[in-house]
């Protein structure tokens, strides 16, 4: 009731409000924003909340363009000149701004404009991914899953594709096709990604999972990590990361770097925990996962993988 | 048998609260029975690390599930389930020819064991749509 009332008054009060700030200090809400938000996810998910409640035609045109191309796909990065100069050229005409005066303004929205349709870009890639199931007869599925093992356990070969040894890297069992489940072939590019581009994190986090006492199956709470990636990307929680990463704009490797440092993270609190056995899994899971929303829940977090000494 | 001690039981339990336990395999499909029951997204499923638990309401009781995860590593710690369980639901992969042995070891095991004795047990042969699975009775 209470929520209602208010989506009605901002309904009435927004364009008012509007109205009287553009007035006084002679700059849209975009400007605003743009001028005001330290740049990344404060000032992005701001112009992305401010578009989105537009009632400028314009303005809805240049949504409904940007969310086809990604629907289309013919988001790319080399395409990006074609996607983003005529939207932001229509932006500061309806905004009549002028060019010459806001430059900043212009880098700067354009920046936003990036990072909002390159997230909503690469949620649909995600999705795409996560549908394709592990199929053991496409030989560049089986391709990955061995490589998984040569990168890991480089110094051990696989006797056979199907063997107790997959359990070594905590699988389920001999074969871990069955393993990846509703979270198909994204379950196996996190992993990939993870034993990849973070070999000195990973093997840290793998020699984690081998401990006598807190030890617990590494790639079962990897996929269990991607499951959890995919709802916090899907859910817009993960914006905060995506934005705030200076040097990349969102997409499927940063998604990778993103499960990387959640894998990197739960390992650490799991092991502080100090659990009696790997019962304990969906409590800590929970606690870690509660603790990720709280720190993305605020637009200033910035996240790295820093790592540690052990001490254990 | 089963039917009625279930009945006794309910008698005995003016809060209709039951516990159902679910067991059985790796990839046997317990989580995604757990998730059905209670009307969840069955398609996000991944494998269980330690356990889930959902309490559903259905027909006025209150059924309490807890879904242990099945793979070797953690079968010993089944039995810290096992009291005060009212159902038993053991789950089968019929698509899993080759360890129907070792599944159906599991399940003598577990009926063995004193904390389950007189507690109902069925056994849900699942993924039969499938067209490996086995058929029923086996042939």
């Amino acid at each position: 009731m209470i929520i209602n009332l208010w989506s009605v008054l901002q309904w009435y009060l927004r364009p008012i409000i509007k109205w009287f700030l553009r007035k006084t200090t002679r700059l849209c809400e975009l400007q605003r924003i743009c001028y005001g938000d330290k740049a990344g996810a404060p000032r992005t998910c701001n112009v992305e909340r401010s578009l989105m409640l537009s009632r400028t035609k314009d303005i809805k045109e240049v949504i409904s363009h940007l969310d086809a191309t990604v629907a289309e796909k013919r988001f790319t990065v080399d395409n990006f000149r074609n996607i983003f100069d005529p939207s932001v050229a229509i932006i500061i005409r309806a905004k009549q701004i002028n060019c010459k005066l806001h430059g900043s303004f212009v880098v700067s929205i354009r920046r936003c404009l990036e990072q909002i349709w390159s997230y909503r870009n690469l949620v649909n890639e995600v999705e795409e991914l996560r549908r394709i199931q592990f199929d053991s007869n496409d030989p560049s599925h089986e391709e990955k899953l061995l490589k998984l093992w040569s990168l890991l356990v480089p110094n051990e070969l696989l006797e056979s594709r199907v063997s107790k040894q997959w359990q070594a890297i905590g699988f389920q069992g001999d074969d871990p096709k069955t393993d990846f489940r509703g979270m198909g072939l994204l379950g196996l590019e996190n992993l990939l990604f993870f034993a990849s581009e973070y070999p000195q994190a990973s093997s840290h986090v793998l020699s984690h999972s081998h401990h006598p006492k807190y030890g617990y199956t590494f790639a079962i709470v990897g996929i269990n990590l991607t499951s959890m990636a995919y709802y916090l990307l899907k859910d817009g929680s993960a914006k905060t990361y995506m934005f705030n990463t200076k040097r990349y704009l969102p997409d499927i490797n940063l998604f990778h770097r993103f499960y990387c440092y959640l894998f990197y993270e739960f390992d650490k609190m799991w092991i502080e925990s100090k659990p009696q056995n790997i019962m304990e899994f969906s409590v800590i899971f929970k606690k870690f996962e509660n603790a990720v929303r709280t720190e993305l829940a605020d637009p200033a977090s910035v996240f790295r993988i820093n790592i540690e000494v052990d001490t254990i | 048998m089963g039917l009625l001690s279930i009945l006794k039981k309910l008698r005995s339990n003016p809060d209709k609260e039951l516990r159902l336990l679910l067991l059985g395999l790796d990839n046997a499909g317990k989580t995604t029975l757990l998730k059905q029951l209670a009307s969840e997204d069955v398609t996000h499923v991944t494998p269980t690390a330690g356990f889930n638990i959902k309490s559903v309401l259905s027909s006025g009781f209150k059924l309490n599930v807890w879904d242990i995860g099945g793979q070797r590593k953690i079968r010993p710690y089944w039995r810290n389930y096992f009291e005060n369980t009212d159902i038993l639901i053991y789950v089968v992969d019929c698509s899993d020819h080759q360890r129907l042995e070792e599944t159906s070891q599991e399940l003598t095991e577990l009926l063995q064991d004193d904390k389950l004795r007189g507690v109902p047990l069925l056994v849900y042969a699942n993924k039969q749509d499938l067209s490996t699975a086995l058929p029923s009775p086996r042939q």
